[in-house]
């Protein structure tokens, strides 16, 4: 019993870690590789970031998830660029509180979870969040969302694969009927 | 500074026309002067902006922009103002001015959005284009607050003109508060909006719902290939500017129209300081301009000055154009110029949800909507406020933007994001405001801006006719759409400033009587008969249509008028 339980879970801890290498090793250069590292993120929030974003947009048939297109250096770059300023502290509080969460929950670190527990644990936070975050304004979690979702179906493997992108449709057809399955314009 | 002619070598600074301001309407009169083979001059203020060439974002994807489209928050913090504009964004940036660049002041609180480039506004506008109707015409004279000295029938074959060239898709609806034109095929409406336009037809025998008329070329004719543009290829990124020139512009129509016959003389980074009127004559004799980049100054001459500075700096130029004989501004006999400025009303609007229609979907991406002409106060006066609206509106899907503040993780959450979500309505005013006495532009008394001109005060505001039309339409908006059987409707009034509609009007404007007004029925000042004002500085009233097509269709009509009195003589 004790045996096939540790067995069980060595399996699991390569699986996740796999899993995890993976999101890193498939990271293209070229996605955000243009843009600078915004000053004020350490590595690791930026890693956190992209483990969270691939978390909520994971690969699925057919497309890559979001963490396949450096979503964390993404997310950092907007908070620090496009958000109201106190954007950076609320999303780098609630990066702490993930981390909290995760140890208090399942006794390590976000990034060593599998990918379910990320994503249950991330379910988890964003329900609970009014009693996590700061007394007032938004939960920590709509900005990474938010940023997370702009960037992912935004970039070229998340408007051509995840979604259909038309850049010149041409024309326009105001009725035409949607199968079960199509997805929706990227633009 | 002595107000006439002083630059030496005059002979090689003087044309037959000048037009100040490349915008739609500048356009117009410059192609119109050429093409009657007048050497003309226009005056830009802001920089060259070359068709095609100068488009730097058009073709970008989304994955391309360094920001996916959204303001760095330094922009934003640097540019209050124009920063609320739907069309600012990193892709447009660079056809708006900034407000750190050209300062007003505001008296009362007016957005002032403003693109000072070869083109102007023609290259960001919303392109919709509708005529008005006779009774736009004839409202100011019926309700008491003004009049115009021009009918519907006087202006109609100029809109023929205009909308042979510009291409416009529409239907011909056959509606008497909405003039059909020569239209292109028009744009279809998707199926939500197809039921909306039944149920309200259905429910209200003279609310007219129809597709919206814009400057779209959705089969181009010969007129609009020899222009070199071509189909709309439905992509909705007008405000970059167009690769296919597939809608109009000054850039993409008018202005390499007049080049062509080889009498436009184009002058980007001209900054007209003031009109320059000769008192032996009694006309303006030319113009004085402020070289942007190295602060020059420069006179031109002409025997014909059209404005089309767009409606407030148009204001601004005469009130600066100070004589012996006009020491308030040129024309400005009667403390008239500068006042009566209106703009459209657009603080109200609705949104809701439509159930059903869920294996409906739609392909492209249309630039223009529904719209419903003004069903208020046509006939007679019906309600506790003058004038009406226009209502536009429209219906889509729900996109991946729901993953905004959709709840979820994983790949379920991922999943719903990828499909079209419910169907979505929105609707929104476009309101007629009645240009009143104290709503007005002047000059500041202190203030110059970075050429040494006096900085224009904005006192503009709503009143209380605007409050009461707000009221009636989100009440008359919840009822249409409550009869269409859309859920969940909501109400704003977002209280914006005036100026964001960016169809601000008068200020110089039109009537028969010289004492009540500044232009006569010919766009001419009364009192200097060689300016002709051509813009939305012209304006009697606002009506609810966008107003570009009349400016085009006027500063037609009295570029034609403007040659055949030179040709007779009597200018």
């Amino acid at each position: 019993m004790n045996e096939r339980m540790s067995r069980r879970e060595a399996l699991r801890r390569a699986g996740l870690w796999a899993g995890a290498a993976g999101v890193w090793a498939g990271l293209p250069k070229r996605t955000w590789a243009a843009l600078p590292a915004p000053e004020g993120w350490s590595p690791e929030e930026e890693r956190l970031l992209t483990i969270i974003g691939d978390t909520l947009l994971p690969a699925t048939a057919g497309s890559p998830g979001a963490g396949a297109v450096e979503i964390g250096r993404f997310i950092a770059m907007m908070a620090s660029t496009c958000s109201p300023p106190e954007t950076v502290s609320l999303i780098q509080s609630g990066l702490r509180e993930i981390e909290a969460l995760s140890r208090a929950e399942f006794a390590r670190g976000f990034i060593d979870l599998a990918a379910a527990q990320r994503e249950t644990l991330l379910i988890t936070y964003e329900k609970k969040g009014a009693s996590l975050a700061p007394a007032k304004g938004r939960h920590p979690l709509r900005p990474i969302k938010q940023w997370a979702v702009l960037g992912y179906f935004t970039s070229e493997p998340g408007a051509t694969q995840a979604l259909r992108y038309d850049p010149i449709p041409g024309g326009y057809r105001g009725a035409i009927p949607l199968a079960p399955g199509d997805r929706t314009w990227a633009t | 500074m002595a107000n006439y002619p002083t630059t030496s070598g005059s002979r090689e600074n003087t044309f037959d026309a000048i037009v100040i301001g490349s915008g739609i309407s500048g356009g117009w009169a410059a192609k119109e002067l050429c093409e009657h083979g007048l050497k003309t001059l226009v005056l830009e203020r802001g920089r060259d902006v070359q068709h095609l060439k100068d488009y730097p974002t058009a073709l970008k994807n989304p994955w391309d922009l360094p920001h996916r489209g959204k303001l760095p928050h330094t922009i934003a913090r640097e540019n209050p103002i124009v920063k609320r504009c739907y069309a600012f964004d990193e892709t447009t940036a660079h056809f708006f001015v900034k407000d750190g660049e050209h300062p007003y002041v505001q008296e009362k609180p007016f957005d002032w959005i403003r693109g000072y480039q070869v083109g102007g506004k023609s290259l960001i506008w919303a392109r919709q284009t509708q005529r008005w109707s006779r009774f736009d015409f004839e409202g100011p004279a019926r309700d008491g607050f003004g009049e115009w000295p021009i009918s519907y029938e006087d202006l109609a074959p100029w809109y023929t003109h205009v909308e042979r060239f510009v291409g416009i898709s529409g239907n011909r609806d056959g509606v008497e508060t909405l003039p059909d034109g020569e239209f292109l095929p028009a744009w279809e409406m998707n199926d939500v909006e197809k039921h909306l336009s039944g149920k309200i037809r259905g429910a209200y025998a003279d609310r007219f719902v129809v597709q919206g008329r814009c400057a779209h070329l959705t089969a181009p004719q010969a007129i609009h290939l020899e222009q070199g543009r071509g189909k709309c290829q439905a992509r909705n990124l007008c405000y970059r500017g167009c690769p296919f020139g597939g809608y109009f512009s000054s850039n993409s129509g008018t202005l390499p129209w007049a080049a062509r016959t080889g009498n436009l003389t184009m002058r980007p980074h001209a900054v007209v300081a003031a009109i320059l009127h000769d008192p032996g004559s009694g006309r303006a004799s030319g113009v004085r301009v402020i070289d942007a980049q190295t602060q020059e100054t420069k006179e031109f001459f002409a025997r014909v000055i059209f404005v089309n500075a767009a409606c407030l700096n148009t204001n601004l130029i005469l009130l600066n154009s100070q004589s012996a004989r006009f020491p308030t501004g040129l024309g400005n006999d009667h403390d008239l110029l500068g006042r009566h400025v209106a703009f459209h009303n657009y603080r109200g609007s609705l949104a809701g949800q439509m159930e059903g229609f869920a294996d409906s979907y739609y392909s492209g991406r249309r630039p223009t909507q529904a719209m419903m002409p003004n069903f208020r106060n046509v006939r007679k006066q019906e309600m506790d406020f003058q004038r009406g609206y226009m209502v536009f509106f429209g219906a889509s899907r729900a996109s991946w933007t729901q993953g905004n503040y959709l709840p979820g993780a994983g790949a379920a959450f991922k999943e719903r994001l990828t499909r079209p979500g419910p169907w979505g309505v929105t609707m929104m005013m476009q309101g007629e405001t009645v240009p009143r006495r104290e709503n007005h532009v002047r000059l500041a008394a202190d203030r110059r801006d970075a050429w040494g001109i006096p900085q224009l005060v904005t006192s503009i505001g709503y009143h209380e006719n605007d409050e009461k039309m707000i009221q009636d339409f989100l009440e008359q908006g919840e009822a249409m759409l409550s009869a269409a059987g859309v859920k969940k409707i909501t109400k704003t009034d977002d209280r914006r400033a005036p100026g964001l509609d960016i169809h601000e009007m008068g200020g110089v404007r039109m009537g028969a009587d010289p004492k009540k007004s500044l232009l006569n029925r010919w766009n001419q000042l009364h009192t200097c008969p060689n300016v002709f004002v051509t813009d939305g500085a012209c304006m009697a009233s606002t009506g609810t249509q966008n107003p570009s097509l009349t400016f085009m269709a006027l500063a037609a009509r009295a570029a034609n008028y403007a040659v055949a009195a030179m040709k007779k003589g009597t200018l």
